[in-house]
Parts: C-alpha cells; sequence; structure tokens
C-alpha cells in the first residue's frame, strides 16, 4: 500500500510540474505573439498621442520646399530673395517634439517674418464659406489674391501637421481637431496667417461671402469676422468692397440688405471704412455660370430665343 | 599689296570673334534650367499623389526624378528622344478616368482654368507626368552630370531637345490612355487656324488614339472674346480636323462657342456684350426675376426683361 502511494503521488507530482511547463510556455507564446503583431502598430512610438483629425501629411518637406521653391520662381519671381530651405526649418520647429496642444504665436514668429510678402494695394480677396469659388476665381483672374495666394497659405493650403513629444516629434497618425483643443497647429498658424494678411492689405479690399447659407453671410466665429475685420487698418485700406454671391439656382438666404450684412457693415464703419455691398457681382456670377451655362440665371442675352 | 590687306583683315577678324564671345558664354538661344528643379518636381511629384490627385496611389517620387534625369544628363542637348522618357513614364502612369481627357491647341491658361486642376477634365498638365514637367524648362550638358542653367536650346536650334521630346512622349501617352468621350478645346482666334499643323495634337496625340476605347471626341471651338472669329466648326483647319478623325472612323461632334467655356473667357471681359446675362442691371444687383421654377408668370418677367434690355442695348 504505502509503495502505490508513493507512485501515484510521483505522477500527480510529474503531472503538475509537466502542466506547470506547459501553462508557462504558453504564456510566453502568448507575449511574443502579441508583441509581434502589435510591433507594426505602433512603429512609431507606442507612447504618441492620438487624436481625431488626420495625421500629418506624409513627406511634408518635400511638398512644402517643392510649394515654395515653385512660388518664388515661377509664380512670383520678385520674391526671388527668399531662402525655402529656412522657411521649411521654421515651420519644422514651431512644432515638432512640442505637445500639439500648447501651440502658441511666437511658436510660428520666426516663420511668419521668413515667409511674409507685401502685397499690392485693391488686391486683397477675403472670403468666408466661399472656398472653393473664391480660388477658382484667383486662379482665373491674377487681379485678386486671398491668402492662399501669398507665398505663407500657398505652401499650407490642404496640408496638415502636427508634432509630438515622442520620436520622431511628428505624428503622421493623427492630429488634434478645434474641438480638442483651440491651441493646435493648424488653428494658430492659420488663425496668426489671418491676422498678418488683413494687416498687410491696402486700399481697397474685397470679400467674398455666401448668401446661400442659411446661417447667415458673415458670422462673427469665422475667420474672417473674429480676426480679419479687426486686423484691417484704417489708415492704409480705404474701402471694404463686399461680394454677396448666391449659389445659381440655390437660395438666396440673404442679400445686401439682410441681417448679418448690417452688421458687418456696422462693425467696419464703426472702424472708419467705407463699405459697397454688391450682390452677385458679376465676374464672379460668370464663373458660377460655367457650371451652369443652362441654367435660367446663365442665359447669355446674345443667345437668347427671340421674344415671342 | 597682300600684306598690308592682311593686317586689316586680321583686325576684323578679331573684332568679330570678340562681338562673338560676348554671345558665345550662352551657348544656346533658349532659357536655362529651372533654379531648383529637382525640389520643384520632387516637391510636385508628392503634392500630386498626397493632395491632387490621392487616388494614384503610392509612388515613389525619387525614383521618378532620377529616371525623368537619366533621360537627358550627361548627353548632348540636342540628342533627346522622346523614347529616352519611357522609363520615367513606366514609373509615372496612372489611369486616366473615362470621359475626362481634354486635348487643348493655343490656349493653354484657358485649359488651366477649365480643367480645374483634374476635377473638371483631366487635361496633360492635370497627369502626374504632365504635373511634374508643366511650366519648366531643363536641358543637360555633354560630358557633364549636371543641369545647364544658363541656356538651353531652342526648337528652332534643334528639335530633338529635352524639353520638346518629353511633351511629346508625354503627349503620345496621355493619347494613348484616354478612353470614353474626348474633348479637343480649340482657339477659333488663332492665326495660322483653330487645328494647327504641325502640332502636338495633330503629330502625337491624334495617331496614338486608342479607336476601340473612344466613343466620342468633342470639339469645341472658342474665339476670343475680344478677338476675331477666324475658324468655326465646318470650316477651313476645323474642317480639316473633322474629315481627319471621321475617316479614321470616330463619332465627331463639333460646338462653336461653347457656353461654359466663354462664360470663363467673360470673367475678364464682363462688360463686353457678349457676356451680358439676364441679370445684368445696373450695380450687378439682381433685377427683379429669381431663379426661374417654372410658372408662365416668371416666364413673362422674364420675356419682358430681356425684351428690354435688347432694346436698351439697341439704343
Amino acid at each position: 500500500m504505502p509503495f502505490q502511494q508513493s507512485s501515484t503521488r510521483a505522477r500527480q507530482r510529474t503531472v503538475l510540474l509537466v502542466g506547470i511547463v506547459l501553462l508557462l510556455a504558453a504564456l510566453v507564446l502568448a507575449v511574443v505573439l502579441a508583441s509581434l503583431l502589435t510591433h507594426g502598430k505602433h512603429e512609431d512610438s507606442p507612447k504618441m498621442l492620438k487624436w481625431k483629425d488626420r495625421g500629418t501629411t506624409k513627406n511634408l518637406q518635400e511638398v512644402i520646399l517643392g510649394r515654395c521653391y515653385n512660388y518664388i520662381t515661377e509664380r512670383y519671381p520678385e520674391l526671388g530673395d527668399k531662402d525655402c530651405l529656412k522657411i521649411w526649418e521654421s515651420l519644422k520647429d514651431a512644432f515638432i517634439y512640442k505637445n500639439p496642444c500648447n501651440i502658441t504665436a511666437e511658436d510660428y514668429q520666426p516663420l511668419m517674418d521668413l515667409a511674409s510678402h507685401h502685397i499690392p494695394c485693391n488686391k486683397s480677396l477675403f472670403w468666408s464659406k466661399t472656398n472653393d469659388l473664391v480660388h477658382r476665381y484667383t486662379k482665373s483672374n491674377q487681379n485678386f489674391l486671398t491668402l492662399e495666394d501669398t507665398l505663407l497659405g500657398y505652401m499650407a493650403d490642404k496640408i496638415s501637421w502636427c508634432g509630438d513629444p515622442s520620436a520622431p516629434g511628428i505624428n503622421y497618425e493623427s492630429c488634434p481637431k478645434r474641438s480638442e483643443c483651440e491651441s493646435n497647429p493648424s488653428s494658430v498658424f492659420w488663425k496668426m496667417a489671418s491676422k498678418m494678411f488683413a494687416e498687410a492689405a491696402c486700399g481697397v479690399v474685397q470679400v467674398m461671402l455666401n448668401g446661400s447659407i442659411e446661417a447667415g453671410a458673415f458670422r462673427s466665429s469665422s475667420i474672417f469676422g473674429s480676426i480679419e475685420v479687426f486686423n484691417l487698418n484704417p489708415d492704409k485700406v480705404s474701402e471694404v468692397h463686399i461680394w454677396l454671391m448666391h449659389d445659381i439656382g440655390g437660395p438666396q438666404s440673404e442679400s445686401c440688405s439682410g441681417h448679418s450684412i448690417q452688421r458687418l457693415k456696422n462693425i467696419l464703419e464703426e472702424r472708419n471704412f467705407k463699405i459697397i455691398c454688391e450682390d452677385n457681382y458679376r465676374p464672379v456670377q460668370l464663373l458660377q455660370c460655367v457650371h451652369n451655362p443652362d441654367h435660367t440665371d446663365c442665359r447669355l442675352c446674345t443667345n437668347s430665343t427671340a421674344v415671342p | 599689296m597682300m600684306m598690308s590687306l592682311f593686317l586689316p583683315l586680321l583686325l576684323v577678324s578679331v573684332l568679330f570673334m570678340n562681338s562673338f564671345s560676348e554671345v558665345r558664354g550662352r551657348k544656346w538661344k533658349g532659357e536655362g534650367t529651372t533654379q531648383n528643379l529637382e525640389s520643384i518636381a520632387i516637391g510636385r511629384c508628392y503634392d500630386y499623389i498626397r493632395i491632387v490627385n490621392p487616388a494614384v496611389g503610392e509612388k515613389n517620387c525619387s525614383e521618378i526624378w532620377e529616371a525623368f534625369k537619366s533621360a537627358f544628363i550627361n548627353k548632348d542637348p540636342c540628342s533627346i528622344l522622346p523614347e529616352d522618357y519611357e522609363l520615367f513614364i513606366n514609373l509615372s502612369l496612372h489611369t486616366i478616368p473615362a470621359n475626362k481627357s481634354l486635348f487643348w491647341e493655343n490656349n493653354q491658361l484657358l485649359v488651366n482654368s477649365f480643367a480645374d486642376r483634374g476635377r473638371r477634365y483631366m487635361s496633360v498638365g492635370d497627369t502626374l507626368f504632365g504635373f511634374f514637367g508643366d511650366f519648366l524648362n531643363w536641358c543637360g550638358q555633354a560630358n557633364s552630370s549636371g543641369l545647364d542653367y544658363e541656356s538651353c536650346p531652342t526648337t528652332m536650334e534643334c528639335e530633338t531637345n529635352a524639353v520638346d521630346s518629353f511633351w511629346r512622349m508625354a503627349s503620345i501617352t496621355y493619347a494613348k490612355h484616354s478612353s470614353g468621350e474626348i474633348h479637343v478645346l480649340l482657339n477659333g482666334s488663332a492665326v495660322g487656324g483653330a487645328y494647327p499643323q504641325p502640332s502636338f495634337f495633330a503629330d502625337y496625340e491624334i495617331p496614338n488614339l486608342q479607336k476601340d476605347k473612344i466613343s466620342q471626341v468633342v470639339i469645341w471651338v472658342v474665339d476670343d472674346i475680344e478677338g476675331p472669329d477666324l475658324d468655326s466648326c465646318g470650316i477651313h483647319s476645323v474642317k480639316t480636323l473633322e474629315t481627319r478623325l471621321k475617316t479614321l472612323g470616330y463619332n465627331v461632334t463639333c460646338t462653336d462657342n461653347y457656353k461654359s467655356v466663354v462664360f470663363l473667357l467673360c470673367l475678364d471681359y464682363p462688360d463686353n456684350s457678349k457676356c451680358a446675362l439676364p441679370s445684368s442691371a445696373p450695380a450687378g444687383q439682381r433685377g427683379p426675376i429669381s431663379s426661374d421654377r417654372g410658372g408662365s408668370w416668371n416666364k413673362l418677367m422674364f420675356v419682358s426683361f430681356v425684351g428690354f434690355l435688347f432694346r436698351f442695348a439697341l439704343v
């Protein structure tokens, strides 16, 4: 009897040992597999912050440099003295390795100083809620310049960027939305660039607003309404021309006599600007007709049918 | 006597050579390579695949630049052939969406605006390979791996130069990969005809269209707003073009002064009578007519207003 008991105990001990070894092996295997699977996802750094908006544009450096050289070579050769490499470095330094919710105006000051340039008088064209139309207009008519037609705006248009405290210092996965934090690299950049663009304006300035949106053509919460309007210099700017555009065949939610336009007029008049408002400024309306050639509002008089 | 003539002759020829040497600093008559060409070209390549047209997918822009350079670097700048750009084209080629091709002659800026960076139409300048080189200039030199920034040969000096051969290759490729309904925008005010010959369109694009992939050729002949009406559908060079295409077996339509394009030209001439819109009331304010959604009352108002404008214009 005692012999049988000791052999059973030995067998039990063996089984237990084998079980533990197997369990340990399984654990090790699981850890190895897990690290292998997640290795690809966390290649940059497992500590990089996660945000809701799209990440930094890939090949940001090449795109920014190329655009800078393209601008000073092809579009405005008068700016031949600009150093595109220095401009890129100053942009990078503004956000790399920094928490993207802590960006300040001082971060961008070197870039603003290097890339800003003179804007000829009577050419500044501001806009709000007319992104597509206003840029199609300035592409076809070089008489006016929006912010996106200046060097700073041209380089940054449709691009995104943000940093992160961990290596490599740039977050290509995601960047903060404005709703997540206001002091993000993109918002701070555009606010500063808009302020400078307004400050640089002289003579007669133009603004293209959208009279077909329900929320009103002029909104105090827009960049135009909150920053640009208040940074126009009354000593340099004589008049503000408002072009209030309606979508072809679209609702006429507001016209030059509307409430929000009245509010805008009051703000500007208080700062001693002369204001002229025009519903559907003709050259821009002609551009809208390119896309709606058969609409009644776009019938060319020379082509119209004879009066019955 | 020969000796007494010899010295003055020598003097004259030395003076002649001196004046030549001023010109000799520039080897060729054309502008040199665009400054910062490499940065601009590589930047444009990435701009295109990341922002302008991400649908083309991943491309290796450094490789594309090297392939581009290999076409003309270290060669006699008058010996560059379209085939030299084959590797460049192979690396940068992508699908051109059906029905979006827009061919043109003598109206590059207009086409640029009208195509709207590939959103409305995709002209050759809106493809990756065309976008890469548009408005740029370049050439190399024999026995040197550098670009010539001082001067480059013009077409007159030699046809087989780096830039012209590039555009020949680009045109051939563009035509080969076009499909569906293709469009041709011609300038009805151009001296020499709306359909010029020789030209890229006549010599490199038409011969390379793939008949089995093309459903229709739509020709638009548009005059400059303040220009003469030298050419139109059915006459002169346009008739030649229509005949040529029909003989090749294509379905062809032709329209004079296609409205959409006229509107675009009108941007610079808003007060020209060709550009008057029904709503052209004084000070650009809307007249009494709102968007016409049918209804006989609105039609009556509209017709009366048009009649009023005609009378006003005739005064």
